[in-house]
């Protein structure tokens, strides 16, 4: 059954195995008999394939395909093609290239297999053409077989790939007026015809400190050296070049070329920082220019000059007193210090300043300029402060002019004891008029004869009327009364008063209190003026409202800022002798109290000598008084002679309604 | 009538003189058509020359190049033209040298002869390949591009190149020897591998043929301006 096809079976491998391996089968087929024929097929069999295993672990195939992988020409005059072989099939394998170029016909071996390496074709100038397709392929042969690889189409042109430059030197270069760089230098690679223009090489360095990860890379173009300016002293760099041709691959980067450079590689430019410290300077400079420009007008804009005290004394303007108004506590805030029977020193003055008109006109006269050069006259008609100072009693300057007031007429300003109670009925009682218009500076007569270094305000007129031109009745009371109290400025002289006051005219009788109304009317224009009369009640003692009509009149505002009143004395009392004791002017110094909020009580100043002719007038006062209660209200005050004080709004403070003064 | 002879003699022989200088410096200007004020400053002239014609040249394989893998890659994948395109391009019958050795070993006036033969040649097919790329199917821009820049290009070449000719071996009237070019209707063929395989010999045979100008070209301006130093 089987036996036939094992047999033939076994035959088969027989002549395809070893022949030593037949004639021991046909043995064994023979001796072993039908029984045994299966058995010794299968061992056959067995044995069969462990020979055919056996030749093939033995390995010898065909060589593999060889595969060319690179082509490469250094300077496109000659080029080299590298191969990658196959498996070699256990055999020694014999590798050929051939090849054939374009246009001919017949193939050609590679004529250098050394040159290039293992498994490389050399290819020199002879055997390099260019701008020719080679077709080249590389034979593995073996004792099995042979392969060959793909067949490659290289055309040199396109296949060059130069060396890396060579002689790759660096060089520091330090000169003095210059910077100083690296110097990089180096050569093409030696094989490269750059000199007939065969080839064109363009060149790339790049350096590193050598710490450093990234390379720094720069262009060169055609050049074969290169400067490097920018480098860190103290480090030690890494430079490297490649080349390419102008139709062709980058090359190789060199080796590396290293160069230390030393810490003091000054890399600094110095000129650099010297124009910067120029520009600054120049800069700091202008700035300092501009705000030394600017600077005051920028130091004025931020810190505003404080305005100086102007107060220069009295306020003329406050002192006038307008009829209608009652101003004349603006007189007495002129705050004189008074005496209020003018003084011969105080009779400068209200010569000087005094000048009563009518017409409204501020025109007081400086007739005593000599005596009061400064006093009145400057301030009277300069009042170019157009600060609040006038009629600020305190300035010194004011004081020292009004209570400087020499008692040089001493005699003038006599008896204000010799002030007469203006009780003329035509003597308007009107309001004492208060310094108004009338620049209070200067315009305070120093009415105190005793020379009391005081400046009498005397009470202006109504307000409209200037201090110089209000009349004051109470001068012609005072000249009635023997006052002569120039210093009543404030006071009306009536024209019909006998005492009419006129600016040349000196009070005549001294003795009857004319002397001041002559100090008066030397400082003074009274005219009379019945509606600016202003009597300046004259009460000695706190009068109630019974006698609202006795006006004391501010004689002079002495150094102090007291008020020297004078007081109003009563012509029948025969007060003219007195004119002549200057020391009798009554100043009041201080409001003792006010009453019924229009009058204020001014208490006599110790100095006082004579009180008591004072006090008679003061009693007299009210009926002869004609009354302008709106205007004259000045409260009866004890005539008292006060010192010079000047006072404003402060402690002595004349009366309120009467004056109108600015400060209700 | 001694006098009127010998005066018709001098005023014969004056205008005589007279039309031989004429003749003389007519010559002398002729011969120099790019330089008329001397041979210093023909150098220079002829140096600036050169100078152009190799940024040209250079520039117009740079394009064929680019204009060759562009094609190449684009349309030419897998089927293997390059096999077929062995010694197929048109100007192979223009006798050119094929190493540098050869280069070296030709005279530079005829070395320029031939670039200008091989110019010429290209006229024609570069017109061509730009009329027939357009009309392409979805013809490829930056092929395209390259094409029309190439063949203006070229013309530039061929006029500086005519003149370092006239500069370097003025008054010889060369013959203008050129490949003509046959490829057209290759390139109008309705079947597409074969349309493609005219466009990518075309192409092949450009950057070639472009590389080999600029070969020469450099060759001549170190040889001719440098003194083979450069």
């Amino acid at each position: 059954m089987a036996e036939p096809a094992l047999e033939t079976t076994v035959q088969f491998f027989l002549q395809l195995a070893s022949p030593l391996g037949e004639p021991l089968i046909h043995f064994l087929w023979k001796e072993k008999g039908a029984n045994m024929k299966e058995n010794v097929a299968s061992t056959v069999v067995f044995i069969l394939l462990l020979f055919l295993n056996t030749n093939l672990l033995n390995g010898q195939s065909p060589p593999g395909k060889p595969e060319i992988f690179k082509c490469r020409s250094p300077e496109k005059e000659t080029f080299t093609c590298w191969w990658k072989p196959g498996a070699d099939g256990g055999l020694p394998t014999n590798y050929t290239l051939t090849y054939h170029k374009e246009g001919e016909t017949f193939t050609h071996e590679c004529p250098d297999y050394k040159t290039g390496g293992p498994n490389s074709c050399y290819f020199n100038k002879k055997h390099t053409s260019i701008w020719t397709i080679y077709i080249i392929t590389v034979n593995a042969t073996n004792q099995m077989g042979s392969s060959s690889s793909d067949p490659r189409y290289v055309d040199v042109t396109y296949i060059v790939e130069p060396d890396p430059p060579v002689n790759l030197t660096l060089e520091l270069k330090q000169p003095e007026d210059r910077k100083p760089y690296l110097w990089i230098k180096w050569f093409p690679p030696t094989l490269v015809d750059v000199r007939s223009g065969w080839l064109t090489l363009q060149y790339e360095i790049r350096l590193k400190p050598e710490k450093a990860a990234e390379w720094e890379t720069h262009f060169a173009g055609q050049q074969t050296q290169f400067k490097i300016l920018s480098l860190y002293p103290g480090q030690k760099y890494l430079v490297q070049v490649h080349c390419k041709p102008d139709h062709g691959f980058w090359s190789e980067w060199s080796p590396e070329s290293s160069i230390p450079i030393p810490n003091d590689f000054s890399m600094t430019d110095a000129t650099v920082w010297i124009f910067v410290a120029v520009l600054s300077a120049v800069i700091c400079l202008i700035m300092v220019w501009v705000v030394a420009l600017k600077g005051y007008s920028m130091v004025t804009c931020i810190l505003p000059p404080v305005p100086g005290p102007k107060i220069k004394g009295f306020d003329t303007h406050l002192l006038e007193v307008s009829p209608e108004k009652g101003k004349s506590e603006e007189l007495l805030s002129a705050l004189g210090c008074q005496d209020f029977p003018p003084t011969s020193d105080c009779e400068d003055l209200l010569v000087e300043f005094l000048e009563v008109d009518d017409s409204g006109d501020q025109q007081l006269l400086a007739a005593h300029s000599k005596e009061h050069p400064g006093q009145g006259v400057k301030p009277m008609h300069s009042d170019p402060d157009s600060d609040s100072g006038r009629g600020s009693c305190d300035s010194p300057s004011l004081l020292s002019e009004k209570c400087d007031e020499p008692r040089a007429n001493p005699s003038k300003f006599h008896t204000p004891e010799g002030l007469e109670k203006a009780e003329k009925p035509e003597t308007n009682v009107t309001q004492p008029q208060g310094p108004q218009s009338t620049s209070v500076e200067g315009k305070i007569p120093s009415l105190h004869a005793s020379g009391s270094q005081s400046s009498t305000w005397p009470l202006l007129q109504p307000p409209g009327l200037h201090y110089s031109r209000s009349s004051y009745h109470s001068v012609a009371d005072v000249c009635k009364l023997g006052l002569g109290t120039a210093g009543a400025a404030s006071t009306l002289l009536d024209k019909t008063d006998t005492c009419a006051l006129k600016p040349s005219q000196t009070i005549e009788t001294g003795g009857e209190g004319k002397a001041a109304e002559r100090g008066e009317s030397e400082s003074f224009r009274f005219k009379t003026d019945q509606d600016a009369a202003r009597l300046l009640p004259q009460d000695k003692t706190p009068l109630t409202s019974a006698k609202p009509l006795e006006y004391v009149e501010i004689h002079k505002v002495s150094k102090d800022g007291a008020l020297a009143l004078l007081p109003k004395q009563n012509e029948h009392s025969g007060r003219a002798e007195k004119t002549s004791t200057p020391e009798t002017s009554k100043e009041y110094s201080k409001v003792s109290r006010v009453m019924e909020s229009n009058i204020l009580v001014l208490v006599q100043n110790r100095r006082a000598q004579n009180l008591a002719p004072f006090e008679e007038p003061a009693k007299e006062a009210p009926p002869s008084l004609p009354q302008n209660p709106a205007a004259v209200d000045l409260a009866s005050f004890p005539a008292a002679p006060s010192s010079c004080r000047l006072q404003l709004g402060g402690l002595d403070y004349l009366h309120p309604t009467g004056f109108m003064h600015p400060f209700q | 009538m001694d006098n009127k002879g010998s005066s018709q003699k001098a005023g014969s022989l004056l205008l005589l003189l007279l039309l031989v200088s004429n003749l003389l410096l007519c010559k002398s200007v002729a011969s120099l058509p790019i330089c008329p004020s001397g041979a210093v400053n023909c150098q220079v002239s002829l140096r600036d020359l050169f100078d152009r014609a190799v940024i040209l040249s250079h520039y117009i394989h740079n394009l064929s190049s680019e204009m060759f893998n562009e094609f190449d890659k684009r349309y030419a994948q897998g089927r293997g033209f390059i096999t077929k395109a062995i010694n197929s391009c048109h100007t192979s019958s223009l006798s050119t040298p094929e190493d540098k050795e050869q280069a070296q070993q030709v005279h530079h006036e005829v070395l320029l002869s031939m670039i200008l033969g091989v110019l010429r040649s290209w006229n024609d097919p570069l017109y061509h390949l730009v009329t027939e790329v357009r009309g392409m199917q979805e013809a490829p821009e930056s092929i395209l591009s390259r094409a029309i820049e190439i063949e203006e290009q070229n013309k530039r070449l061929l006029e500086g190149m005519e003149k370092i000719v006239g500069q370097v071996h003025p008054g010889v009237k060369e013959n203008e020897v050129y490949s003509v070019w046959s490829g057209l209707p290759s390139l109008q063929m309705a079947d597409e591998d074969t349309r493609l395989f005219a466009f990518y010999n075309l192409l092949h045979c450009l950057r070639r043929d472009s590389h080999k100008i600029d070969s020469y070209l450099k060759l001549l301006k170190c040889r001719i301006i440098y003194d083979s130093n450069c």
